[in-house]
């Protein structure tokens, strides 16, 4: 590493490593090693792809988001309500539109809410989930109210694979496979010149402005694409568990992707899969041993996370290797 | 269009108002092309009002800015660092987590208008690691660019600011303070590196350390309770009586 210029280390920074590599040669091995563990799992990598969203607002480009299960919300419900109300039960599109919809709602509440900052940003972020959910509560011709829709199934992928709540094996595959894609998509964002710019509106807004950037586009545009991800990854919930209700748009589902992340480590782009798997069997465990007094463990580790490793598991991973470098030069 | 005749930099009756305050009044100023200017002024005088106004961070009161003789009083920040305004700040103001090459790289990249490009690696933009590299060269700090700014003296980080600003290719550099926080021995290293700035840069510079004032400036505008007291050569300057009653104090007879 060292023997690399700073011009030379940034022209490959982008190239893939060999660890990369890793996260999708673990989620493989567990399909083929905890075959009873599949719906778990695919809960676990639909968790990586919302927090994977976040990362891309909170952890590169600074924004403070309370509220992005609006857009997980946003994508859940149009799967659901295209699939009960119009027969469209394509996965594939259905998540496309899932996409568009989550987007588009990124979008625009992107552009008012992005004139602020700081607690005014998160409280306004707060409010867009809320109004959401209110919304979703009181259509109940549309999105079943505060019952939801239960009961939905979905057709072939593609017209070819058989795709269904119950069929567990093909539901992580496909799961699996828009979770590489998504992730493809982030990490090239956050790769080029786009992801480079909004790490320094996160690094200093004021001279971000002074050298000529449009730094509310480029945040709209960002903030936009990270809710179509989210909304790809509420679309995939529905799909998954045959069901949406006003869980999907709550604050619980918000404050759980925060706490995913801060785990994981944000701003890292593998803290979304650290943070997931840690968290979701941390939680699955917990609940198993103390059915009524698990949150008390996921709070105890919080707190010691807080405390001694604020940038989470992946910045204490990266400590220890500093650290043990430091020993074997010096 | 642009006049041959018109200077890099312009104000006329610029008016800056915060409630009854007046921060800037009737100011009528020229950075001529390639100019080394500096402006002086004691404390509160409103100098840093005045890059802001320039840069477009306050909108003025009253009154005009001209680039190269265009009006662009009412242009957006980032428009105006587009036609060739760029600046340093009194305080740094870097991405401190990021490395130095990676500072000087966004402002490079915004300048070659590639800062919104989603598909192509950061790291492919040869033109723009390249010019950033020179810059970082120029100023001598090639041994520090893989270093993150918290890691850097806060000498080598005004440095930083320099090279950001110059990666913006600016035909008038605003330096506000440039010397601000750095030891006294370190201030040539700052110093020289102004001094080889290139020649059709119009530098305008805010500065308190009188040497370093009267060894860069060709020219010299003193400002007190936001408006032109005096302005003249060096040497007219430092002859002033009225000026160094306001502001130079003795320091100047010794």
């Amino acid at each position: 590493m060292a023997s690399f210029t700073a011009a030379e280390q940034l022209a490959r920074r982008h190239r893939f490593q060999w660890w990369e590599t890793l996260p999708w040669i673990a989620a493989l091995a567990a399909f083929f090693a905890f075959p009873n563990y599949l719906a778990f799992g695919t809960q676990v990598l639909i968790t990586i792809l919302f927090a994977l969203s976040v990362d891309l607002v909170l952890g590169y480009a600074g924004i403070v988001t309370l509220g992005h299960a609006a857009f997980f919300g946003a994508g859940a419900y149009t799967v659901g309500m295209l699939a009960s109300h119009f027969g469209w039960t394509e996965p594939l599109s259905g998540l496309l539109a899932a996409a568009l919809v989550a987007g588009a709602v990124g979008l625009v509440s992107g552009l008012v809410l992005l004139r602020t900052t700081g607690l005014t940003l998160l409280m306004l972020t707060l409010c867009t989930m809320t109004l959401l959910e209110q919304a979703a509560n009181m259509g109940a011709a549309w999105t079943g109210g505060f019952d939801g829709i239960p009961g939905l199934s979905f057709g072939k992928i593609l017209g070819l694979f058989s795709f269904d709540v119950l069929y567990f094996r093909s539901q992580y595959l496909y799961v699996l496979t828009v979770l590489l894609i998504c992730f493809l998509i982030a990490r090239t964002l956050i790769y080029s010149s786009f992801g480079q710019s909004l790490t320094g509106v996160r690094e200093n807004l004021l001279r971000m402005h002074a050298v000529g950037a449009p730094v509310r586009a480029r945040l709209v545009i960002a903030y936009a694409i990270s809710a179509a991800l989210a909304g790809v990854a509420g679309g995939l919930f529905t799909q998954a568990t045959g069901f949406v209700n006003l869980a999907v748009l709550g604050l619980e589902r918000a404050a759980g992707v925060l706490i995913v992340l801060i785990l994981g480590g944000y701003g890292r782009l593998y803290g979304a899969f650290v943070g997931a798997v840690a968290y979701m069997v941390l939680e699955h465990f917990l609940a198993k041993a103390y059915p009524t007094a698990w949150q008390l463990g996921i709070g105890i580790v919080l707190v010691v996370v807080a405390l001694y490793a604020r940038n989470g598991i992946l910045g204490l991973a990266e400590t220890l290797r500093g650290k043990r470098r430091q020993r074997s030069a010096s | 269009m642009t006049e041959a005749s018109s200077p890099a930099l312009e104000t006329r009756g610029l008016c800056k108002n915060f409630g009854a305050l007046e921060v800037a009044r009737e100011v009528n100023f020229r950075l001529e092309r390639g100019a080394r200017h500096a402006l002086i002024g004691p404390n509160g005088a409103g100098k840093t009002t005045f890059i802001n106004l320039l840069t477009g961070v306050l909108l003025p009161s009253r009154g005009n800015i001209l680039l190269d003789g265009e009006d662009v009083t009412s242009l957006a920040q980032a428009t105006r660092v587009k036609r060739g305004i760029a600046r340093t700040f009194q305080i740094n103001q870097l991405f401190r987590g990021l490395t130095v090459q990676e500072n000087v790289c966004i402002a490079v990249a915004e300048r070659l208008g590639v800062g919104g490009s989603m598909l192509r690696p950061a790291g492919k933009r040869a033109d723009v690691i390249e010019e950033a590299s020179r810059l970082i060269e120029m100023l001598k700090l090639g041994g520090d660019a893989g270093r993150r700014i918290i890691e850097l003296p806060y000498g080598r980080q005004r440095l930083v600011e320099i090279a950001i600003a110059l990666g913006l290719s600016p035909r008038a550099l605003l330096l506000d303070e440039p010397a601000a926080g750095i030891p006294s021995a370190e201030s040539h290293i700052l110093l020289d590196a102004i001094a080889t700035l290139p020649k059709d840069i119009a530098v305008l510079i805010i500065e308190h350390d009188m040497d370093l004032v009267f060894r860069f400036a060709e020219r010299i505008t003193v400002l007190v309770s936001g408006a032109i007291f005096a302005e003249g050569t060096p040497s007219e300057i430092a002859a002033n009586r009225e000026v160094r009653s306001v502001y130079l104090g003795t320091a100047l007879d010794g």
